[in-house]
């Protein structure tokens, strides 16, 4: 128990049957100090956001938002075991990461007719899906776009695992089949429950990552146009993605999604915008790229879920438009050069360097500091981390609608799951290659048939490939299937009895966290 | 009724992929061309010298293989057409164009692929892009991946002829067997029906798994029996559905709804003749792909489509197919784990229970049904409701 890494006892912070943790993790005096002060942040972040009477309105009225409350306890799960610079780094992405959906859902309560009902204030809002890029925004600087699927379904279940179990329960009840992606299930159940902010000048739809979500959003779309009055738009990215002969097709999507949004706001596009955008969004790929060169090291730094969770927002839903993402990047890389430097170790003994593929857990995302903290399996980078790393133009309007259209074909997850086996499960190899990894831990988010559908060529390519291959078996938004405890046991019964290995820390090996945020 | 004459031979043809008349064909010289969507332009599959096969994976048993490198949560659909494929069932096919148009399918064929289930020399796969939305961007990447998924491979792997005249008798060719089966589907709106949702589901999935031109002789035949067969005075059914949803093309589904007291007058699935089954116009002013590629994209019904007119539109065409086929119900079906019909059917149940006011049977489904007591339970019950919704409405009572 102290300052250097490893010398806590993880395992034994946990109280079984309950929400919280026995307390706060020991790092020593410096890094437990500023561990609080990050913590007092976030504290602050929360207390300010409820001081607004619409954010109090939406608190009693939106059952998603009690879930709030568990935000620092979601940041602690995810630097558990760090200490120095790796500690930084994740309080630094997180800092943001907590300001930005603070003030995301200020904007939505402040235009919600359930709230704030700032009717001038929502015509200014264009809807986004949860997992949409956010680009088109770029052009329309007087302009905000804002995915309500994100803080009601999304984030909350990072925070509390069995957040949307109620919204999928309704979906069911009103008769959908309960062997479909529980994300969209959600959605579309916390759509039927009524239980989103009622906003927007307009919203702009999009086949994101699965055949699910394409349906989710057409219900959603029923409520919104129908009662609502909220005009949609459906914009279709082609599946084959990686083909020269579907560009012009995407391109053409982007240009009619400009031109729906023009007329439903009034709202001209802005190319000076845009471009402001796109140059921050190249200057934050090239920090990301950084990172992921550290990652091919025998010393990366920027890794693992923190990463994952980074790079959706930056990537995503920022898409260059705010300066403090980009200067948080310098920071992380600044902070990352100096411990790879220095050969920091970010847990004690690096026995297994692992690439993170397929659609990760969203109600245990923590599993990933789990396993390095509990079996030292480095988890370098993840599937949802490895998105488009093409400079897109800075000046040139009809390149730049190819580029829109290269990235919205590219969303996380949906340059995976679409596009092809080569996307998926050839690159897979080339980046264990890359990476030097030995293992891959294979999310199987079972209602992913895009995934699903390469189960048996993954095990038998990973063994052409000498990989290790652990299975990582889970359901998304559902912890009631699937519950976290099984995700571990899967990596402990290939530990022990494949590699005949023994745990870093043996007090994270069985865990009680059933009841747990 | 007496059994219609070439029933017995439409069943035979179902038995196998490889059917009598696939052979047939192929020692004529003429090309097989395998697909597994409708969203794949049929006629053009079925050009001088070509002839298209839709992949179904008849007697289906066992999944093992397909379960293993596909898991259990994809459709049986897909788990038993890569079975079959593993098991050398599809060897005969030359070709296999296959939409990217849901995960299940797309991810079955390249299992195909890349397990080199295939062994003609020539062999190839092609993966399409088909718009998920029905206006003119979309019809432009139509018709460019049928020109270069199609045609051109075709054209340049098997010297098929691709031009103009081609095409324009291809489609000719496909309207002659679609108005066959048309005017044999016309019988269907009869008060008292002289043919059933059985017999018409195996003619129309005769036309889908065999060379069309070689069907029309049969066709014509029974076209023929049918204008002066006889009803039976008494009714064999207690009520008429529309089917609709996901893709049958296992031969025991409508028996088992017919047996089970409901007769299917209208086939709104994949596999179905509706649409599927109806003419292509043609006019003089634009090439025959484009012409083709919009009306595929604009008749179809798949769940897929994803703008707003086609998602309402689906309401509509099946409220229209009840009224014009006198159904007294619909049955929404989809099959066990499907992403887009388990949605659509969701919704549509709900539409046309509460805004059309139809009796709705939902209900999921595994790929072959065979007897299953819990599918035949729930039909019995929905043509019970039926019954007494019709009893009270009668006496004045509930509506």
């Amino acid at each position: 128990m102290g300052k250097k890494i490893g010398s806590e006892r993880l395992g034994d912070l946990y109280q079984p049957g309950k929400k919280v943790r026995r307390r706060r993790e020991w790092r020593g005096v410096k890094d437990t100090l500023y561990d609080y002060s990050r913590w007092l942040h976030t504290m602050g972040v929360l207390g300010k956001f409820m001081l607004n009477k619409n954010n109090v309105k939406a608190f009693f009225r939106y059952r998603w938002m009690v879930n709030y409350l568990a935000v620092p306890m979601m940041v602690d799960r995810h630097t558990a075991g760090l200490r120095g610079n790796q500690l930084r780094i994740a309080h630094t992405e997180y800092d943001l990461v907590v300001e930005d959906i603070a003030k995301l859902m200020a904007n939505m309560f402040r235009a919600d007719k359930n709230t704030g009902n700032d009717q001038e204030f929502s015509k200014k809002i264009v809807i986004l899906d949860e997992n949409e890029m956010s680009h088109l925004l770029c052009g329309f600087p007087n302009l905000i776009g804002v995915g309500r699927e994100i803080p009601a379904v999304y984030v909350s279940v990072l925070l509390q695992q069995d957040a949307v179990c109620p919204y999928i329960d309704v979906a069911q009840e009103y008769g959908l089949s309960g062997d479909v992606c529980p994300m969209p299930e959600a959605e579309v159940g916390a759509s039927i429950e009524d239980d989103y902010p009622i906003f927007g000048a307009c919203a702009i739809q999009c086949n994101t990552t699965c055949d699910g979500s394409l349906m989710g959003n057409g219900v959603i779309a029923r409520r919104l146009e129908g009662e609502h009055g909220v005009p949609c738009f459906q914009l279709a990215a082609p599946m084959r993605h990686t083909e020269e002969g579907v560009q012009e097709y995407a391109a053409q999507e982007i240009r009619n999604a400009i031109k729906f949004i023009e007329d439903c706001t009034g709202e001209k596009w802005d190319w000076d915008a845009y471009f402001e955008c796109a140059k921050r969004f190249n200057a934050e790929t090239r920090e990301r790229l950084e990172w992921l060169d550290l990652s091919t090291t025998q010393y990366p730094q920027v890794i693992g879920a923190n990463l994952a969770l980074y790079t959706e927002t930056v990537y995503m839903a920022i898409g260059g438009k705010v300066q403090a993402f980009l200067d948080a990047d310098k920071k992380i890389t600044r902070l990352a050069m100096d411990s790879y430097r220095k050969k920091e170790m970010i847990v004690p003994e690096y026995r297994h360097r692992a690439i993170v593929w397929g659609v990760q857990a969203q109600y245990y995302t923590d599993f990933l500091p789990w396993l390095q903290n509990c079996w030292g399996i480095l988890p370098l980078v993840d599937m949802l981390s490895l998105v488009s790393t093409r400079m897109i133009s800075e000046n040139d309007p009809e390149q730049a609608i190819y580029d829109m259209a290269h990235l919205y074909e590219n969303m996380i997850m949906r340059n995976r799951t679409h596009g092809g086996y080569k996307v998926l499960l050839d690159d897979l190899w080339r980046f264990c290659e890359q990476f030097q990894a030995d293992m891959v831990i294979l999310w199987e988010h079972m209602s992913c048939k895009a995934l699903d559908g390469m189960h048996g060529l993954f095990e038998e390519q990973a063994r052409e490939h000498g990989i290790k291959l652990i299975w990582a078996v889970h359901d998304l938004m559902d912890p009631r299937v699937v519950p976290r405890a099984s995700l571990r046991q899967d990596v402990n019964r290939y530990m022990r009895s494949v590699l005949r290995e023994e745990p870093l820390d043996p007090s994270l090996e069985e865990i009680d966290d059933a009841a747990s945020w | 009724m007496k059994d219609l004459k070439h029933l017995y031979y439409f069943e035979k043809l179902l038995d196998e992929a490889n059917n009598e008349l696939v052979r047939e064909a192929q020692k004529e010289g003429r090309i097989c061309v395998g697909n597994v969507c409708s969203l794949v332009p049929e006629v053009l599959l079925d050009l001088p010298g070509t002839f298209t096969v839709r992949l179904r994976a008849p007697r289906t048993g066992s999944m093992e293989m397909g379960t293993y490198y596909l898991t259990s949560f994809l459709c049986e659909y897909s788990r038993a057409l890569l079975e079959r494929a593993l098991e050398g069932g599809y060897q005969f096919l030359d070709c296999l164009i296959a939409p990217d148009a849901c995960s299940m399918i797309n991810r079955a064929v390249e299992n195909m692929e890349l397990l080199k289930t295939m062994t003609k020399e020539k062999f190839f796969y092609r993966n399409m892009e088909i718009p998920m939305k029905a206006d003119d961007n979309g019809l432009s990447v139509y018709v460019s991946e049928c020109r270069s998924k199609i045609l051109e491979p075709l054209h340049e792997i098997y010297g098929i002829d691709t031009s103009e005249e081609a095409l324009l008798t291809a489609v000719e060719n496909h309207n002659k067997v679609c108005k066959l089966i048309t005017e044999i589907g016309e019988f269907r709106k009869e008060e008292n029906p002289r043919i059933t949702g059985y017999e018409y589901h195996m003619i129309t999935l005769a036309s889908y798994v065999c060379p069309k031109d070689l069907l029309v002789e049969k066709l014509e035949e029974t076209l023929e029996e049918l204008k002066t067969r006889e009803p039976d005075s008494k009714k064999q059914y207690r009520a008429k559905v529309v089917m609709a949803g996901s893709e049958i093309d296992d031969v025991d589904m409508i028996k088992l709804v017919e047996e089970s007291g409901a007769l299917v007058v209208a086939d709104r699935f994949c596999f179905g003749a509706l649409p599927g089954r109806e003419e292509i116009p043609l006019n003089h002013k634009e090439d025959i792909v484009t012409q083709v590629c919009r009306h595929y994209m604009y008749a179809s019904q798949c769940a897929r489509y994803m703008n707003k007119e086609k998602i309402q539109g689906r309401q509509i065409y099946v409220d229209q197919l009840a009224r014009e086929y006198h159904a007294d119900g619909i049955i929404y079906q989809q099959m066990k784990f499907c992403d887009y019909w388990a949605y659509e059917r969701m919704v549509c149940s709900h539409v046309l229970r509460e805004d059309y006011g139809y009796p709705v049977l939902s209900v999921d489904r595994p790929y072959a049904v065979g007897a299953s007591g819990q599918l035949r339970t729930r039909v019995q019950a929905f043509v019970e409701s039926i019954e007494i919704k019709k009893i009270q409405k009668n006496r004045g009572g509930v509506k």
